[in-house]
């Protein structure tokens, strides 16, 4: 039924073309596993450019490493919300999202709040505390995974993400997570702007950095619990960070910074899908294709620094 | 294991890179599952070559990250920490696409990659306790034996390479042994929490010393305690009937016992700092209403009400402050409800007084403040000075008698 089965890289994208003609003239009734892999990974890369872009801005992106281990109690914490209040019996990939919401808004908050108490209260080095929380809120839920599930099983897929097992509903999902995610941007794209270069600009503007930074943070957690199921919460971070980095090595306007880290992040995504693909139907390997999606990133990351020092 | 993480780990908290830590226990996975590729390509192998093949897959794929990391930073001008998260979550990726080929070619190599990502202190049996503490044991000696060096290149780089000290070298083998301790490490906590068992001791140390040679040896017990409080209460709630991992468990401990000390160690914790400040305060407030006093007429007494006119006090306070006051002979009670300097209080006022005016010609003469301006900064400063201080200042001034605002200097010393 798929028509991508047995298609090599080269000939993926020629059948794209085709689907896409065909779905516009309303000749597809369903989409296939591939496309639906493709959208999401899209719609996961593109909202993650756009935070990615400003949270290496803003140099928090070990903030954003330690939110990607921290989703782990708020995904389980969601997951038992689900089971024991609103009655539902789940798997982990299909919680209903409001209660994944509530989720991520607890432990965005929990994470930036404590590492500031410890940092600015108990006067422990910055990250030496993000290091500390983060662990500590990890091993937690490590271990409310393994007492309250009786099995680990579920805390390696929300770390490694399991592209293969999507449903064609995550795309509205992710789609509605960017939407968010663009409209944010979009509304308070001057003061990001003033935030991310200028700081003393920005509280002679009287803009509070603090809400922005709660704000970003809290966008961060939301995108990693939208896509944790996608890509996995650290592959979610590879997506965050390796695409504005990249991009970085090219302009140092913000504009064309979040369209061309938008870029990349789609492109690795788009050739990710057809590279695994290709692996699955000329080789017979299954190969993870998140996995596959951050290889690429780093090659082109790699290629964007050779870039760089070829000029120097 | 702990011994050797926690030892590591003060080094790097003390460098200000505990978070390198994270990245180089992350970027041993593909070194791991690469191992286990090449394990179960060589089919059946001995324990113990098992053991060494996944040792030295993990410590070259660290050493790569290490240096990746360290060339992105230096040529390409990368904040250190988008670094860090980069390698981080690339080498976790590149990992994943090997793990997910394992997982078809060979379930068992792949389950025994998969018990590095979380740790499993329970399947560990004698011949890894004996490598883990050959491998510990270096890192001890290496800490125990270059004791010196170490301290120079971190905190008196200058003075170390007067000394000769080859501080690059001392360097590579700093991370050499890091590489060691996380390479044993993830075996029982797992690749995510290495950070923490890294951070944690050296943290809680830190709040207790200074000195490094004081924290190492803190850090390390502090270290070994959460590895058998972690163990201990694994080993108690599975007699319970809960299975805990343990890797998770000894890092809660630990935390637990950094949080602990951050708040209640008796110099830099948080309790003993409020307490402090507090304490300060109070000094600050009944010296303020001493001075109150002696303005308001020396040898007239004034009632309660007289005295909040001139301080920022409530009235309880105010209450509690001459109590004390009283108890130590500065005031004494007049009539009803009015309060008077004693002899002693008289002089301990004028002192204060004298430390105030000092303090603001010193700031009008010698660094031309303002003269308006310099009232709030000798506020503060005059609960500050000691009698060293004063006596230099005085000397520099010239025993001067008259101050700014053109008020006498009270002479004589503190009661």
């Amino acid at each position: 039924m798929n028509p991508y089965s047995g298609v090599s890289f080269f000939s993926f994208f020629p059948v794209m073309m085709k689907r896409i003609f065909l779905f516009f003239s309303g000749d597809v009734g369903s989409l296939a596993s591939d496309e639906v892999q493709l959208l999401v990974l899209i719609c996961i890369a593109l909202s993650s450019a756009l935070l990615g872009t400003f949270l290496v801005l803003r140099k928090m992106t070990m903030l954003a490493n330690s939110l990607s281990h921290t989703i782990l109690i708020g995904i389980v914490g969601a997951f038992f919300l689900s089971r024991f209040i609103f009655n539902r019996d789940e798997g982990i990939y299909t919680i209903h999202f409001p209660t994944l919401l509530i989720g991520a808004v607890i432990t965005a908050l929990l994470t930036t709040i404590s590492t500031e108490f410890f940092h600015k209260k108990l006067r422990l080095q910055k990250d030496a505390s993000i290091g500390l929380i983060f662990t500590s809120f990890f091993a937690l839920g490590v271990i409310f995974v393994t007492v309250l599930s009786r099995n680990s099983h579920l805390g390696v897929e929300a770390i490694m993400g399991n592209v293969d097992a999507l449903h064609p509903n995550h795309i509205k999902q992710v789609f509605y997570l960017l939407l968010v995610n663009a409209i944010f941007v979009f509304l308070f794209f001057r003061r990001l702007e003033v935030i991310s270069f200028d700081q003393d600009l920005a509280k002679n503007f009287g803009i509070s950095l603090l809400f922005f930074n709660h704000l970003l943070m809290f966008q961060t957690a939301l995108t990693a619990v939208g896509s944790f199921r996608a890509v996995g919460v650290f592959l979610f971070l590879a997506f965050l960070v390796a695409p504005a980095l990249t991009a970085r090595f090219f302009t140092h306007r913000l504009k064309p910074l979040l369209f061309l880290a938008g870029g990349i992040g789609t492109f690795a995504a788009l050739i990710s899908v057809a590279l695994s693909r290709h692996f699955l139907s000329v080789y017979h390997l299954p190969l993870a294709t998140s996995g596959l999606a951050a290889v690429i990133l780093g090659a082109l990351f790699l290629g964007g620094a050779l870039h760089k020092l070829r000029k120097g | 294991m702990c011994l050797s993480s926690s030892l590591m780990g003060t080094l790097m908290f003390v460098r200000k890179r505990s978070l390198l830590g994270e990245t180089i226990s992350h970027a041993t996975y593909p070194g791991i599952v690469l191992s286990g590729f090449l394990g179960a390509f060589l089919g059946k192998l001995s324990l113990l070559s098992t053991l060494f093949l996944f040792l030295g897959g993990a410590t070259l794929f660290a050493y790569f990250g290490l240096e990746i990391i360290e060339k992105i930073r230096n040529r390409l001008r990368i904040h250190f920490d988008a670094a860090l998260c980069l390698i981080l979550s690339l080498s976790l990726g590149i990992g994943v696409v090997f793990a997910s080929r394992m997982q078809f070619i060979s379930p068992l190599w792949y389950q025994q990659t998969q018990t590095f990502l979380y740790g499993q202190a329970a399947t560990m049996n004698d011949a890894h306790v004996l490598i883990y503490g050959i491998l510990s044991l270096f890192v001890f000696l290496f800490i125990v034996l270059r004791y010196r060096e170490i301290e120079l290149s971190l905190f008196d780089r200058a003075y170390g390479k007067g000394l000769g000290v080859p501080l690059l070298k001392v360097y590579r083998f700093i991370f050499l042994f890091l590489i060691l301790s996380i390479v044993v490490g993830i075996r029982s906590v797992g690749v995510v929490l290495m950070a923490g068992m890294l951070i944690a001791p050296a943290a809680a140390a830190r709040s207790f010393t200074d000195r490094l040679a004081v924290l190492l040896p803190l850090s390390a017990f502090l270290g070994i305690v959460s590895g058998f409080g972690g163990n201990y209460l694994s080993v108690l709630f599975s007699e319970r009937g809960y299975h805990l991992p343990t890797g998770p468990m000894i890092l809660l401990f630990a935390a637990i016992i950094t949080f602990f000390s951050l708040i209640f160690a008796p110099k830099k914790g948080i309790v003993s700092r409020l307490i402090r400040m507090n304490r300060f305060r109070r000094r600050c407030q009944s010296e303020n209403i001493l001075k109150t006093l002696w303005k308001g007429g020396k040898k007239t007494s004034l009632s309660h009400q007289e005295i909040l006119k001139w301080n920022a006090l409530g009235p309880l306070r105010l209450k509690g402050a001459l109590f004390k006051l009283q108890r130590e002979g500065w005031v004494t009670k007049e009539g009803k409800g009015k309060v008077i300097l004693t002899s002693d209080g008289l002089k301990k006022a004028e002192h204060l007084v004298r430390l105030h005016r000092l303090w603001e010609l010193y700031l009008v003469s010698c660094l031309k403040a303002d003269e308006e301006r310099v009232h709030y900064s000798a506020e503060e400063m005059e609960h500050i000075l000691t009698p060293n201080l004063e006596t230099r200042l005085s000397e520099l001034l010239n025993n001067p008698t008259i101050d700014p605002h053109q008020k006498p200097i009270p002479r004589g010393n503190e009661p």
